[in-house]
């Protein structure tokens, strides 16, 4: 069926996926890649307005031809911007560097074509564009020469593990590398693409040391580490221990292989970090579950040892067979027990994702509210707080308090002042969350002494 | 409308809010839209993403609903937590300690093999252990090591011999296997490793590399600085760490073979003593085909391996110290079991043996030689004791031995250390006679073994050709003591070799002799026997052939008692075929042959004065090594080409010479070793002024072979 017409990559069609309620729907998908296994073809695609966790590989089949639109030639998406090679050729892309010998012209074209299409399906273009212009910045007529000159420009920040900004983001990083990951009990889906030696990403099973991370390509391998390795908890001092919580603390700069291999697995599950560089700045604090067979890792954050933008989280993950229980809410606020042991508010690293706003906001709104609603009538008169008072008592940031507020609709202008009004359902909202919030942080089991890094000459 | 006429004022952190709850402000709804005058906070999410349908979806569901509904939360790829042979694959449980733990990042890294076996890995070992045992761990280690040696070609089998220590066979079948599996791999390595940046910075953009190094001047506070320094250092330290670790393995693994060497030789020596093959015909027969095992086979470390090039310096002084403490070991062995009488011995010394056939001493070397191979791989380039068989002696005589001046030395003019250096010799050491075959052994210093035996070691020196040549009783007798170094000079002139003993005799040395003299006295044995007459003879020739090198050495300065001690091995393989067959005159002319085709007038004067002024001439190296100087001058500009031949005598030559230990040797051989010395004389100025130059050097050189001979001494 698709195979009289030639479906390739950057071509836009509707593409059936089945929805949380198990039902039928066509979202429109771009496709990515295309790839031939014995016997047919198989298409990487990314359902538009989705995010690129749900990318996947589907059958001739999922896909609706009759509405199949080809990708306009010179308006490429930004993922086509990656490096020359990087990409299998298609004859889109031959046609591109036809062009380049006019390059000055064919740049103005590219503009005029995306704002022509920004009715259309364009959001993506509009926020790629940015990138473009830089690049057509760096001046010189040949986008190749582009593309090889501007490589140390484009190297991402030395702070913090997370990009915000995706010139990097090129068809290799966009596309999912790793089928499957094995780690202790679970079989873990990734999410993104995760730098693992290349050899690796075309096994079915990648399979992981549930203790110490390290990547190994059989069954037979794993075992056969796991006669050397002896580890049964996170490589670090335990620095938090309540039931069968424990969180350890790790050093990137000691600890260069687990940080590396912690890094590599929570790779597979966050868009936006970047192993670009060494994890040397990094503290990691890894949460486990105690069982009798060891410290199982849950989660983790890592932390800049000296952040000067007051970032008290890096990235931060749980991973997925243990979302959705709770254990973010854990691993966000021992990120702020920290901060308060520090006497420091924080905030985490930006670009956060859709699920780390959402915990996030959550967590926030929890903790804010907890203690607006414990205020009590000081003498008589209404009781009140300051944001700088809020953000003292939770270590969280003052800007991440207003928007908190904000976003709770908290803040209201009455009689020629601010005051924060608690609604019914915001309450009982509050005390229904507060029910189900079991697993807490207690300060009282939490072992640990901030280090001043910037004294110790080395991270 | 109106009230949306005045600008609220921005939102004060530092004011007080108060807090209503909505019950209690009916009229909130009023001012609701002043809200706006609020800064909207960004929520720090990528503005594309923000707009994702699922989370936009969860965002309204949240707010609606004020709680998380199920059907509305953000969808993820699936998990599955159902892994059933899980405790099977994690073996053994944890009490969980009280304490809360503490680790040391530094002891994490153990020394176990980053290598996992996987099952094609498996079927290889099940088929070798059919052989032989190999343990799993075994094989990772062996594989882990070769991958890790192997940075940008893998490493060869002689490499990979070094590198592992295991048996040959096992060795060759896992590094084939390895070999075959690295070539199907498709990673770079059989461990698979993050790619590592490149400098060039063509990985700048490459997504699968990753933690590369922060290299851009990290923001620098001041107590940073050091920090690319002090990194680098690290690094330097650590090369030279695992190199050092390369070097030991090394020196273990020669270790082990020497005494594996060892055990043969005493083996060997058994076996002989128990078939009576006291002739040592038998282990001729048997050792023949060693003797043309080529012996200057480089050893397999320094053909390759561009790795090993800067440790060789220290590798050959090791060596080289290594060697002279096993040659020193033999020494008691020598020297406890005196009777055994053709065990292997010293192999300076063995053509000492009276009553030894000629073949003998030919078939000890190849012995020597093999031994000298074996035991140490890299001894090729220090062969204290064996014979130049490094391609490049020509270039570089002295190999690791070269004298080299060292800044802030002060250098001593030539004679008067000469004369020290061989007085001091003389004081430190006694003339040592053994009582039982009773010889003289030389130089000699004594000291008290375990169990009360005497252990002599023995100190070469060019004195030794000669004064082994005497009998032992001589020294019994006290004879006249006064004989000052002027007298001795005299010797040169002297020119019969009975005046030579005579001059030695009334020497003042001291003599050492284990036991009062039987007075054992063999006139017949001395004297009497005209073979052995025309044996010493040829014998002293041929040490006028080492002397004259050795004298040269000592004026032309380039040579130590090491190279005296290989030329006098060349020859002697020449040489002693020729004791049988040849009188020492007709050698002698041979010899004569050769000097006066190499133009050197002076001496080949003082040689063609027959028998006797050969004589003369070893009594003017052998003894007056330290009198030389007085008669340099005249023979200068011709003595460095003898020394230069016997440089350039390649390996070739030398197995070309030791062949002919048939024991009856044709006067054909030693014409052509006469026409080797004939090609010799190819001197050009150049070296002989280099020569002369170097000359001053000489008396460190000459303590230094001294002190070689008998102690393990770092040779500057």
């Amino acid at each position: 069926m698709a195979d009289n017409v030639d479906v390739v990559e950057g071509c836009r069609l509707p593409v059936l996926r089945k929805n949380q309620e198990n039902e039928d729907e066509w979202p429109l998908a771009e496709i990515l890649s295309v790839k031939e296994i014995p016997g047919r073809k198989l298409y990487y695609v990314h359902y538009i307005d989705f995010n690129k966790r749900l990318d996947e590989w589907v059958t001739p089949d999922r896909l609706d031809m009759k509405k199949l639109q080809f990708p306009k030639k010179e308006a490429k998406t930004p993922t086509k911007n990656g490096l020359p090679g990087s990409r299998p050729s298609s004859p889109e892309r031959e046609v591109v560097s036809a062009h380049s010998t006019a390059g000055y012209s064919s740049q103005t074209l590219t503009c005029c074509n995306s704002k022509l299409r920004f009715n259309g399906t364009a959001r993506r273009l509009m926020a790629s564009q940015p990138g473009r212009k830089r690049k057509a910045n760096c001046g010189g007529t040949d986008e190749d020469s582009q593309d090889s000159s501007d490589g140390i420009p484009s190297a991402p920040r030395m702070t913090g593990s997370l990009v915000s900004d995706r010139s990097h983001d090129d068809i290799v990083t966009r596309m999912k590398n790793i089928d499957c990951i094995e780690l202790g009990r679970h079989r873990l889906k990734p999410w993104y693409f995760s730098p693992y030696p290349q050899e690796l990403t075309t096994l079915p099973v990648l399979y992981l040391c549930e203790f110490c991370l390290k990547y190994l390509k059989s069954l037979k391998c794993l075992q056969r580490h796991l006669t050397k390795c002896n580890l049964r908890h996170p490589p670090g001092n335990e620095i938090y221990r309540k039931g069968t919580i424990s969180f350890f603390e790790i050093d990137g700069r000691k600890n260069k292989t687990y940080s590396q291999n912690l890094c590599l697995l929570a790779k597979c599950f966050l868009d936006h970090k970047t192993l670009y560089y060494d994890t040397d700045p990094f503290l990691f604090y890894v949460m486990t579950e105690y069982d009798s067979k060891g410290f199982h890792i849950v989660g983790y954050f890592s932390k800049e040892k000296e952040s000067t933008e007051d970032y008290n989280v890096a990235c931060i993950l749980t991973l997925p067979p243990y979302q959705r229980r709770g254990y973010g809410k854990l691993l966000i606020e021992f990120s702020y027990e920290l901060s308060k042991v520090e006497g420091k508010t924080g905030t985490p690293e930006k670009p956060l994702s859709d699920l780390g706003l959402l915990s996030y906001r959550s967590y926030w709104s929890q903790t804010i509210l907890e203690i607006l609603m414990d205020l009590k009538p000081d003498n008589g008169e209404r009781p009140q707080i300051t944001i700088n008072e809020i953000s003292e008592i939770t270590s969280v940031k003052k800007e991440d308090v207003i928007s908190t507020l904000q976003y709770l609709n908290l803040i209201n202008y009455y009689k020629g002042q601010y005051i924060l009004t608690l609604s019914e359902d915001i309450v009982d909202g509050h005390e229904r969350a507060m029910q189900k919030r079991h697993l807490r942080i207690d300060p009282k089991c939490l072992h640990f002494t901030p280090k001043d890094w910037s004294k110790r000459g080395k991270w | 409308m109106s009230k949306l006429s005045f600008r609220a004022r921005a939102l004060d952190a530092a004011k007080p809010l108060p807090i209503y709850r909505s019950r209690d402000l009916p009229d909130l709804k009023d001012c609701v839209s002043i809200n706006r005058a609020v800064p909207q906070m960004p929520t720090g999410m990528e503005k594309e993403e923000e707009l994702e349908h699922h989370l936009q979806r969860a965002i309204s569901a949240q707010q609606v609903f004020r709680e998380k509904k199920e059907n509305m939360v953000i969808p993820v790829p699936e998990a599955e937590s159902n892994i059933t042979y899980y405790d099977r694959l994690y073996k053994g449980e944890l009490k969980v300690p009280k304490q809360l733990i503490h680790i040391q990042p530094l002891g994490l890294d153990n020394e176990q093999p980053d290598y996992d076996m996987d099952s094609e890995d498996e079927t290889l070992l099940n088929r070798l252990n059919r052989k032989m045992e190999i343990k799993p761990l075994q094989f990772e280690t062996m594989v882990d090591r070769l991958e890790k040696a192997s940075a940008n070609q893998l490493v060869s089998l002689p490499e990979a011999k070094l590198l592992l220590n295991e048996d040959d066979y096992l060795l060759k079948s896992v590094y084939d296997y390895w070999v075959r599996k690295r070539k199907n791999c498709r990673g770079p390595s059989l461990i698979p490793q993050i790619k590592q940046e490149k400098r060039d910075g063509s990985t700048n953009n490459d997504a699968y590399v990753a933690f590369r190094r922060r290299t851009e001047k990290m923001q620098t506070r001041k107590n940073r600085k050091n920090d690319e320094a002090s990194y680098e250092k690290m690094l330097k330290l650590r090369r030279e760490f695992s190199r050092t670790v390369t070097i030991l393995e090394m020196i273990k693994r020669r270790e082990k073979s020497k005494r594996e060497l060892l055990h043969l030789t005493l083996e060997v020596v058994e076996k002989r003593y128990l078939l009576g093959d006291f002739t040592g015909e038998v282990l001729n027969e048997v050792t023949v085909p060693l003797a043309e095992k080529p012996v200057y086979t480089a050893p397999v470390t320094l053909t390759n391996g561009n790795r090993h090039k800067a440790e060789l310096k220290t590798k050959m002084h090791k060596t080289g110290l290594m060697h002279q403490v096993s040659i020193k070991d033999e020494f008691p062995f020598d020297c406890v079991r005196p009777k055994k009488k053709y065990s292997k011995r010293d192999k300076l010394y063995t053509q000492r043996r009276p009553g030894r056939p000629p073949s003998q001493y030919t078939v000890n070397k190849a012995d020597i030689k093999q031994y000298d191979f074996h035991s140490s791989g890299e001894e090729d380039y220090t062969p204290p004791l064996s014979p130049p068989s490094e391609p490049d002696e020509e270039n570089d005589p002295d190999g690791l031995f070269a004298f080299r001046r060292k800044a802030g030395c002060q250098y001593l003019s030539v004679s008067v250390c000469k004369l020290a250096g061989m007085d001091a010799l003389r004081h430190r050491h006694s003339l040592t006679a053994l009582s039982l075959p009773s010889r003289l052994v030389g130089l000699g210093r004594r000291r008290m073994g375990r169990g009360g035996r005497v252990i002599l070691d023995r100190a070469s020196s060019g004195l030794d050709v000669v004064l082994k040549q005497l009998d032992p009783d001589a020294f019994a007798s006290p004879v006249s003591r006064t004989r000052d170094i002027n007298r001795v000079s005299s010797a040169t002139a002297a020119s019969s070799f009975a005046e030579i003993l005579n001059n030695i005799q009334s020497l003042r040395w001291h003599c050492f002799r284990p036991r009062p003299a039987q007075h054992q006295v063999n006139e017949g044995s001395r004297m009497g026997k005209p073979s052995l007459d025309g044996r010493v003879t040829s014998s002293l020739l041929l040490n006028t052939k080492n002397n004259g090198s050795g004298g040269l050495s000592f004026t032309a300065g380039a040579d130590n008692q090491q190279l005296v001690g290989k030329t006098s091995e060349i020859f002697f393989t020449s040489a002693q075929c020729a004791k049988c067959t040849l009188t020492s005159y007709g050698l002698h002319s041979l010899l004569q042959c050769s000097s006066t085709g190499t133009s050197r007038p002076p001496h080949s004067a003082t040689l063609s004065h027959s028998g006797a002024g050969i004589s003369g001439r070893v009594s003017s190296s052998g003894i007056g090594g330290p009198l030389l100087p007085t008669h340099s001058s005249s023979s200068l500009q011709s003595l460095p080409n003898h020394r230069n031949h016997v440089s350039a005598v390649s390996p070739a030559h030398h197995h070309h010479s030791a062949q002919p230990s048939a024991p009856s040797p044709s006067a054909l051989k030693l014409a052509t070793v006469a026409t080797t010395l004939d090609h010799v004389p190819k001197v050009t100025p150049a070296s002989t002024i280099s020569n002369l130059a170097r000359e001053n050097h000489e008396p460190e050189r000459l303590l230094n072979g001294i002190s070689e001979t008998t102690m393990a001494m770092e040779v500057t």
